[in-house]
């Protein structure tokens, strides 16, 4: 018994060292740094702005904590910096939104996890009279402005015009999203197939939306029913960051990279390879850094009441950051502020990114 | 008269039946169901699901049950792939060794308890698919990891094919080499049922553990023996699944227990235990594939796809049920006489 006993234990440990063996491995990129895009406001006051994130540690908020530095780098008298949760969990994010508030911070750049548990706590804030930016969420209540990087509806039309260029404007096509229920999916699906319709006639929506649970195998699988099902589809669209590498790996493997378009929303990290074999055409996503660095420069200019917001209304010359690519020209919704900073990826640049 | 209704009260020839009436329909809404693309991309999205199955399969003959396989595979998966990622070593067979063993005892621990401490199997095995993912999750990490990225063999493997066909409608189809490791596991496990003595332990204690144990069967080796096959099929499915889907990704495959323990439960293996065969497991699988990949070729929109999928499972498992029913009710009328 004593020896079966000493046996469990060795094959006990084993389990354990097994996985604690991994912990050493697990070891994160760290994005290279170019450099910053320059000072381009005057800022009178000392500011300490706080960037709170969903989560720390991972390639996408590492990258923004990059263009938050660069808000320190370009601001000499702006104290710039970026926490966050290092679990993606609400209420983490709310007690880190506590402690800046209890440090005394001037503004907060918030990019929630969910939004509606963050209200009460951005309530508070304001109420004490820090400026709160948010970002990715365009629905937020107490906020003083959000910013996105791009008008949902826009950005659809932007890659159908990717797609329609690539397939010369004729031949059937289709769409993925991640699920039927993902609000901006569907937007950009709903008007890249209205933008379509009105203006390419050649071309032609086959099937339904195709849903993928955001998981590169499902648009795998369905990728290769749909080569099935439609012989002559030449096209096709993503939207969650997955639905390219799914229906990139089918297209790749029914030797069909040259037949067949295929774009959508996703990041180089993950797509690289396929962007390679030429299987996926074109890629785009939004740079956090400069997503960042915008939420930033509103703060800044919101604490310095230099906005030239007036009603809810921007001048009529425009507002922008006129050196942050795709944030030169900001409209106004409401208290939602959209850029068109969507960055556009192919085998030419696809190794300028590393996340 | 008698031989038909005796093939009929064979779980196995209704699955192949329903699974000959589903095709012929299939083909008819659309022809290019039967094509050898078609027929290859089937084979192809049933291997995961199979090899699985395989593992379940003795699970359930031995009055088990074992959820957490999804989580000891993604698991072997994920620190295989961060070990060649780490280490730079990239062997292929070295990686399905490590990722075996990682399995094995992952499933060694299961065993642990379910064996000496004769805990409720589903007990354990629903508190290791937590605790192994979560580990994972926790210490080895959350990203996920392009295979063409850090391992060039796993990277050959995921490009290997068995056939390839020029497509007639363009292109080129192929069966993955995977699919080779499916037929082989199956050939295991079935030699295993069929003709060992531990195959023999493995019914007998699932038609009555203490029965089984009083005629001689050393039932707590057994089962360390079948939780940790479990494991060990799981890891190497796991290694197998990086290299279909060309990522380790530390969220992945958990999710999959529920379609693996459907077509084992619809090939008509006992969720109480003591029956169950390999033929039957595969038609099982054969048939959940079919069903889960043929909604865009039927032309079902996609609001209603999941809703079909339901339907078609609630049929296909209430089939035994009904047919064990029947059984009874002849048997009964028999004594009545």
């Amino acid at each position: 018994m004593v020896h079966r006993r000493s046996i469990f234990l060795v094959v006990f440990a084993l389990t354990i060292l097994a996985l604690s063996f991994g912990v050493s491995f697990a070891q994160e990129a760290t994005p290279d740094a170019p450099s910053s895009p320059g000072a381009i406001l005057d800022v009178s006051g000392d500011w300490t702005i706080a960037t709170v994130v969903k989560l720390t540690g991972i390639a996408w908020f590492d990258r923004m904590e990059t263009g938050v530095n660069w808000v320190s780098e370009d601001y000499p008298n702006v104290t710039a910096f970026q926490q966050g949760p290092a679990q993606a969990d609400a209420a983490l994010q709310v007690q880190v939104i506590e402690d800046l508030l209890a440090q005394g911070v001037d503004a907060l750049c918030v990019i929630p996890f969910q939004p509606e548990t963050v209200e009460p706590v951005l309530q508070r804030a304001r109420e004490e009279g820090v400026v709160v930016i948010t970002h990715e969420a365009s629905n937020q209540e107490n906020i003083d402005y959000d910013i996105e990087a791009f008008d949902n509806s826009a950005y659809g039309v932007h890659l159908m015009e990717a797609l329609a260029e690539r397939m010369n404007y004729e031949g059937e096509y289709t769409v993925f999203v991640g699920s039927l229920t993902s609000a901006t999916h569907n937007q950009w699906v709903d008007a890249a197939i209205a933008y379509q319709q009105e203006n390419y006639p050649d071309m032609t929506f086959v099937g339904d939306k195709n849903e993928s649970f955001d998981d590169p195998q499902q648009a795998y699988e369905r990728m290769q029913e749909l080569l099935i099902a439609y012989p002559n589809l030449r096209g096709v669209q993503g939207s969650a960051s997955t639905d390219v590498v799914g229906v990139g790996q089918a297209v790749e493997e029914a030797g069909l990279q040259d037949q067949i378009v295929v774009v959508g929303t996703s990041l180089p990290s993950i797509s690289r390879d396929l962007i390679n074999t030429d299987a996926i055409d074109l890629i785009s996503f939004w740079d956090p850094a400069l997503a960042g660095y915008a939420c930033n420069m509103l703060a800044i200019q919101q604490l310095e009441g230099t906005l030239p917001v007036t009603d809810g209304e921007l001048p009529e010359e425009g507002f922008g950051f006129s050196n942050l690519t795709g944030y030169e020209e900001l409209s106004l919704v409401d208290k939602v502020f959209y850029g068109a900073a969507w960055v556009d990826v192919t085998s030419e640049n696809v190794d300028e990114w590393d996340f | 008269m008698a031989t038909l209704r005796r093939l009929l009260a064979r779980q196995e020839v209704i699955i192949a039946l329903t699974i000959i009436i589903l095709s012929i329909f299939i083909g008819l809404v659309n022809p290019s169901f039967f094509s050898i693309p078609n027929v290859f991309r089937i084979l192809r999205s049933g291997i995961i699901v199979g090899m699985f199955a395989m593992g379940v399969l003795i699970v359930l003959i031995s009055g088990g049950i074992d959820v957490s396989f999804p989580a000891i595979a993604v698991s072997a998966m994920y620190i295989t792939v961060v070990f060649i990622r780490d280490t730079g070593i990239d062997s292929l067979v070295l990686s399905f060794v490590v990722a075996g063993l990682i399995g094995l005892a992952l499933g060694l621990f299961n065993a642990f308890f379910i064996a000496l401490f004769k805990l409720p199997t589903l007990i354990v095995t629903l508190g290791t698919l937590s605790l192994f993912r979560g580990l994972l999750l926790f210490f080895v990490g959350s990203q996920r990891i392009r295979i063409a990225e850090v391992s060039p063999v796993l990277s050959d493997l995921s490009r290997g094919n068995l056939i390839t066909i020029d497509n007639p409608a363009g292109g080129v189809a192929n069966l993955h080499i995977a699919f080779v490791f499916l037929v082989v596991l199956a050939v295991i496990v079935w030699l295993l049922l069929r003709y060992t003595m531990l195959g023999r332990a493995i019914y007998a204690m699932g038609g009555d553990l203490e029965a089984a144990e009083r005629v001689g069967f050393n039932v707590r080796r057994t089962q360390f023996f079948i939780y940790g096959f479990v494991g060990l099929v799981a890891g190497i499915t796991g290694i197998v699944y990086c290299s279909l889907s060309r990522e380790a990704d530390p969220f992945s495959i958990v999710g999959i227990e529920l379609d693996v323990i459907a077509a084992v439960v619809l090939g008509g293996a006992s969720i109480m235990g003591g029956r169950g065969t390999v033929v039957g497991t595969l038609l099982g699988v054969l048939l959940i594939t079919l069903i889960s990949s043929s909604l865009v070729l039927l032309g079902i929109s996609s609001d209603w796809q999941r809703f079909v999928v339901g339907i078609l499972i609630i049929i296909g498992t209430s089939i035994p049920v009904l047919q064990l029913r029947q059984r009874q009710r002849t048997q009964s009328a028999a004594q009545a006489v």
